[in-house]
């Protein structure tokens, strides 16, 4: 699709033009902590590019908590709520969009919440301008730039950005404001495949140095080794907080519970986690996972057995949240190389 | 969003009535404000305002559409206020969710029905609809366990099924007692004097857990194909729309694609019984 450059100057313009339709979120990155913002004017901790922030973007899509339903009423509680723009969306959480619409926009049965969110909200993301230590999106097939999923995307230029137009909405947008966007010149053009180059290669030199094997290696890693003791080895020191898939940008399971006060009821849901004991424990009693080794087994079949077979994608998008948010530092890229190893060794 | 669907939303409903069947079941009659037809084999969420929901398979006559029946056992949370409700209290009700028994499929063919304690809820909606199809069947079979003569369900519709022409049913309970004139034993024990092709004949079984596993296990002895026995699995069913993970068996989730499979479907899949 189309490309065009935007001045910083022009971008931060092009944000206060967006505030009247949107809330705008953007990135920032405070004391080496990178989180999302709503977006009041330009400050200097606004930061595109990098890597992204630490919240994964599943949380505009399907809040931590929300409220679904009042009374006995079928209209779709906080339906005229704004819809949000969010700037600097990488990559991975871009994939993690895959695994979130097969969920929650199955053609059958379709959850209105995300959808309306899905509509509406406007994603501008960004190519990523390093490499963290946790990151092994390459491991999944995905390249540190966006190639779908989003309504403009941008590539960091000198003094601007080089901006990808990747929806009609996001032409719409251009078109709109079109005095704020300029023709691109080749060399930008040249410039972003450079850099783009530039970061998939050190995307690639953390994999060789964290020895996580790549995708392809992946079939059949959770039925070979079911009974294997890397589960429970793994799950030694898991506390069972459930950060791992709080934080993951591809794990959709929400709790749902109900609420009356001032004879108003509400449902609410919130995210809730596989890894927590009673999850799928049943009021007669029965636990399918009582122990915690196999509600880690639970969370990587999930992941690399359910996902792949009903979806065709593995649920990971390597962007390694979990890796940092574990108290007990158990890292995915290290479960999955033993997995695969000794699937092979077998 | 206006005609847009709130799957969350249960509809209102008037409990009309409330049966007491055991010490620890009661059926509660309900009658929603919108009409819920629902096939044999799906299952609602029930929720108590405030409280929560649970789910469960209607009881009763699946071409009744005004009122459905729920029997309830006192196990949890939820099913603890649910045993507290009275005549007029307001519920509310979410569905009919998931796939029900396929009985368009044992037309001309031989079914026996096997159900243990509480799996006789969703047998009484699954029997009324074969008896209304009765015609249609090579032969019924019903056979029924539970703990003790006091913990048996339907007691009064039970003795009219036993003299039924189009059913051949037996019963018997784990722990005899004097009054009781049924079999003695687990319900696996009654089911050698099933006379079918084995190898084309329909088995349905609904029970507690350990009542399905050993079922499971004497009916591929017999010769049942394994697509050909149903089983209802019990999971913790949530939103019933397969989004909120809790109910997942394997590939599938028991409240989008289930509740009722075929043992065929997830028979290599691990933890099923558990």
């Amino acid at each position: 699709m189309n490309n065009y450059f935007i001045s910083r100057d022009n971008f931060f313009k092009f944000l206060e033009n967006l505030k009247s339709e949107y809330d705008v979120f953007v990135p920032v990155k405070s004391h080496d902590q990178r989180f999302y913002k709503k977006y009041e004017s330009q400050t200097d901790d606004i930061l595109v590019g990098e890597v992204r922030p630490f919240e994964p973007l599943k949380a505009f899509f399907t809040r931590a908590r929300e409220v679904v339903a009042e009374d006995f009423k079928n209209e779709i509680p906080h339906s005229n709520d704004k819809p949000i723009a969010i700037v600097g969306v990488k990559a991975c959480d871009l994939k993690g969009f895959k695994v979130q619409d097969f969920v929650f926009n199955d053609s059958e049965l379709q959850d209105p919440f995300y959808i309306k969110n899905r509509t509406e909200n406007l994603i501008i993301s960004a190519d990523c301008t390093c490499v963290i230590e946790t990151c092994f999106c390459v491991a999944l097939g995905i390249q540190p730039h966006p190639k779908d999923n989003f309504d403009l995307n941008l590539s960091e230029q000198d003094n601007g950005f080089l901006v990808e137009v990747g929806s009609e909405k996001g032409n719409d947008l251009v078109k709109k404001y079109s005095s704020l966007f300029d023709k691109p010149e080749q060399k930008q053009i040249k410039k972003r495949e450079e850099l783009r180059n530039k970061i998939s290669s050190s995307a690639e030199n953390n994999l060789k140095e964290s020895g996580v094997p790549h995708q392809d290696n992946f079939q059949n890693i959770i039925e070979t080794n079911y009974e294997s003791d890397i589960w429970a080895d793994e799950a030694k020191t898991c506390v069972e907080c459930g950060a791992c898939t709080i934080i993951c940008p591809t794990c959709h399971c929400f709790l749902l519970y109900d609420q009356k006060d001032d004879e108003k009821m509400r449902r609410l849901r919130v995210w809730d986690s596989c890894m927590i004991k009673d999850y799928a424990r049943v009021a007669g009693g029965a636990n399918p996972r009582p122990k915690l080794f196999m509600r880690l087994r639970n969370r990587f079949e999930k992941k690399f057995d359910f996902f792949p077979k009903v979806a065709n994608l593995y649920a990971c998008t390597g962007c390694g949240r979990c890796i940092s948010a574990c108290p007990a530092k158990i890292d995915i890229r290290k479960v999955l190389k033993r997995l695969v190893e000794n699937a092979r060794n077998k | 969003m206006h005609g847009i669907n709130n799957p969350y939303r249960p509809i209102e409903s008037r409990v009309i009535d409330v049966i007491t069947e055991t010490p620890t079941i009661k059926t509660i009659r309900l009658k929603p404000k919108e009409p819920i037809t629902f096939k044999t084999g799906q299952f609602v969420e029930l929720t108590v305002p405030g409280v929560g929901e649970a789910p469960f398979t209607p009881s009763s006559r699946p071409s009744q559409h005004d009122i459905l029946e729920l029997t309830i056992m006192k196990v949890g949370k939820v099913t603890e206020k649910i045993h507290e409700l009275k005549k007029d209290d307001i519920v509310g009700v979410r569905g009919p969710m998931g796939k029900g028994y396929p009985v368009d499929s044992f037309k001309g063919k031989e079914v026996l029905v096997v159900g243990g304690g509480c799996g006789f809820a969703p047998l009484r909606s699954l029997m009324y609809e074969l008896f209304e199809r009765s015609g249609e069947l090579k032969k019924l079979y019903f056979r029924g366990g539970c703990k003790t003569s006091q913990e048996l369900l339907y007691k009064e519709e039970m003795g009219e099924w036993l003299e039924r022409k189009d059913l051949n049913m037996k019963l018997t309970v784990d722990k005899g007692a004097p009054d009781w004139k049924g079999s003695v034993g687990v319900v696996t024990t009654i089911l050698d004097d099933v006379k079918m092709d084995f190898s084309k004949g329909i088995a349905v079984v609904c029970g507690p857990p350990i009542a399905m596993k050993f079922s499971t296990k004497k009916l591929l002895e017999m010769g049942f194909k394994p697509k050909n026995i149903y089983l209802s699995m019990e999971k913790n069913m949530s939103c019933g729309i397969g989004k909120c993970g809790h109910c997942r068996i394997g590939i599938y989730y028991a409240c989008k694609d289930g509740p009722v499979f075929t043992y065929d479907q997830i028979k290599d899949f691990h933890e099923i019984w558990d």
